[in-house]
């Protein structure tokens, strides 16, 4: 069985489907009154939490133990005093690794992390990123400070990183106790020098599960791959892509030269270029790509939110993308063609799929 | 006893319960025995800015604040600001 989290403005709605992934049936809406900013359900345990916030009650993360059918909210969530920030968003909630019982990520504005280890009731900001001595070189995007990516090498179990709009890409190699900038590479265009150490506007970033000194980035100022677990990066766009801007980015579990983006015009026209709903594809780690977007609609100008796509381990592997006009679509066989699966819904933020009995 | 009323979501947050009774000096006292304080307050204690409170039908910018005393037999009403789409 398949469930995809589809976090929007208005609450959380969970489409479950057999492994086909053809008729999708809907649970919810869940969490009703808030913007579910990033929904993910842990395969260890099959409990959901996502990353919460209201406009007039602030930022938290709620999780259920059941599916959806009842729901906690963390205990009262917060930034030490002494740092000066005080929480604004949550954004993104990753389960930690197997066998690391109860652990888990949270990422936040304004560029802060916290970590978990009961199972999301209560949470601790991680002081080495609130404190990074490059913090007075970061700077807001248009979302916020957001600490949008967290990912974990799931080989070793001191790697970890995050991706912060804008201050760049960071990699731990002690489990978060220290963060090294690991942006080289990467331009920040808008800044006036165009390589600094940080200040990077990281739209996503993912480690490959199966090769995971493999890195793939979608920044403000274009695609990009590391084979050296982030210590430099190559720029891939020119090459079949229709723009380097963008959010979202999906892989192939299996395969570490295949990745997906979703293209936007630019920063001063965010939706899809050409007038369709485009999803491009590489299988050639960037190289080339070409347009993967059979069944989706066109003409449309629409955008796919940075948490808005995501990619199942079955077999053949699903990608999933939900738009900021409220469709979400479903490809069972890796990105050759695409479905509908639901329409209508309020804005989504984010999509998570996970196969789970 | 002071009686507080809670909007819908959280009440839902509340466990469902939307009108509390409690025995509080204050306004402050009372908004921090709820179990939704963490929703209505800020990590540094401050009310959110766009909670509103009424003690009887009177905005609490126009008392004396989260200080504001309570006699005991206050009806204090928590609204979100009406905004956004």
């Amino acid at each position: 069985m398949v469930r995809i989290l589809v976090g929007t403005r208005k609450g959380l709605f969970i489409f479950v489907a057999g492994d086909e992934r053809r008729d999708w049936t809907l649970e919810g809406p869940h969490l009703v009154g808030w913007e579910i900013f990033h929904a993910v359900l842990d395969p260890r345990d099959g409990s959901i939490h996502a990353a919460t916030n209201n406009p007039v009650y602030g930022a938290t993360v709620h999780t259920s133990t059941d599916l959806g059918v009842s729901w906690t909210r963390a205990e009262e969530l917060g930034l030490p005093e002494e740092s000066g920030l005080t929480l604004e968003k949550t954004w993104h909630v990753e389960p930690g690794r197997e066998g690391e019982n109860g652990r888990l990520w949270l990422g936040g504005a304004p560029g802060v992390l916290f970590r978990s280890d009961d199972g999301g009731a209560n949470w601790e900001a991680v002081e080495s990123l609130v404190n990074h001595e490059t913090r007075d070189r970061w700077h807001p995007g248009a979302g916020g400070m957001c600490c949008h990516s967290i990912q974990l090498d799931p080989l070793s179990p001191e790697q970890m990183y995050v991706g912060i709009s804008a201050a760049g890409v960071f990699r731990s190699e002690d489990g978060g106790a220290s963060w090294t900038p690991a942006n080289q590479g990467t331009a920040a265009d808008f800044l006036p020098d165009p390589f600094p150490p940080v200040g990077q506007c990281v739209h996503k970033v993912l480690v490959h599960p199966q090769q995971p000194e493999r890195l793939w980035q979608q920044n403000h100022c274009g695609v990009y791959r590391s084979d050296d677990r982030g210590e430099r990066w190559e720029r891939l766009e020119g090459n079949g892509l229709p723009s380097g801007f963008g959010f979202p980015l999906a892989l192939d579990p299996r395969d570490p030269d295949t990745a997906f983006v979703v293209p936007e015009v630019g920063a001063e026209n965010r939706v899809t270029p050409d007038g369709r709903l485009g999803v491009y594809r590489t299988r050639d780690a960037g190289a080339s790509w070409e347009l993967a977007s059979n069944g989706l609609p066109e003409p449309a100008w629409v955008a796919v939110m940075r948490e808005g796509f995501s990619f199942d381990r079955l077999d053949p592997f699903g990608v999933y993308l939900g738009t900021q006009s409220g469709s979400v679509f479903v490809s069972a066989d890796g990105g050759e063609s695409w479905s509908e699966a639901a329409s209508q819904l309020p804005p989504i933020l984010s999509v998570e799929a996970v196969a789970w009995p | 006893m002071a009686v507080v009323l809670l909007p819908s979501l959280l009440a839902t947050e509340a466990g469902g319960q939307q009108r509390f009774e409690l025995d509080a000096g204050t306004v402050a006292e009372a908004l921090r025995a709820l179990p939704i304080v963490d929703l209505i307050f800020d990590e540094r204690g401050e009310l959110r800015p766009l909670v509103n409170v009424y003690v009887d039908g009177v905005d609490l910018r126009d008392r004396d604040g989260l200080e504001t005393r309570l006699a005991g037999s206050e009806e204090i009403r928590l609204v979100g600001a009406v905004a956004g789409g």
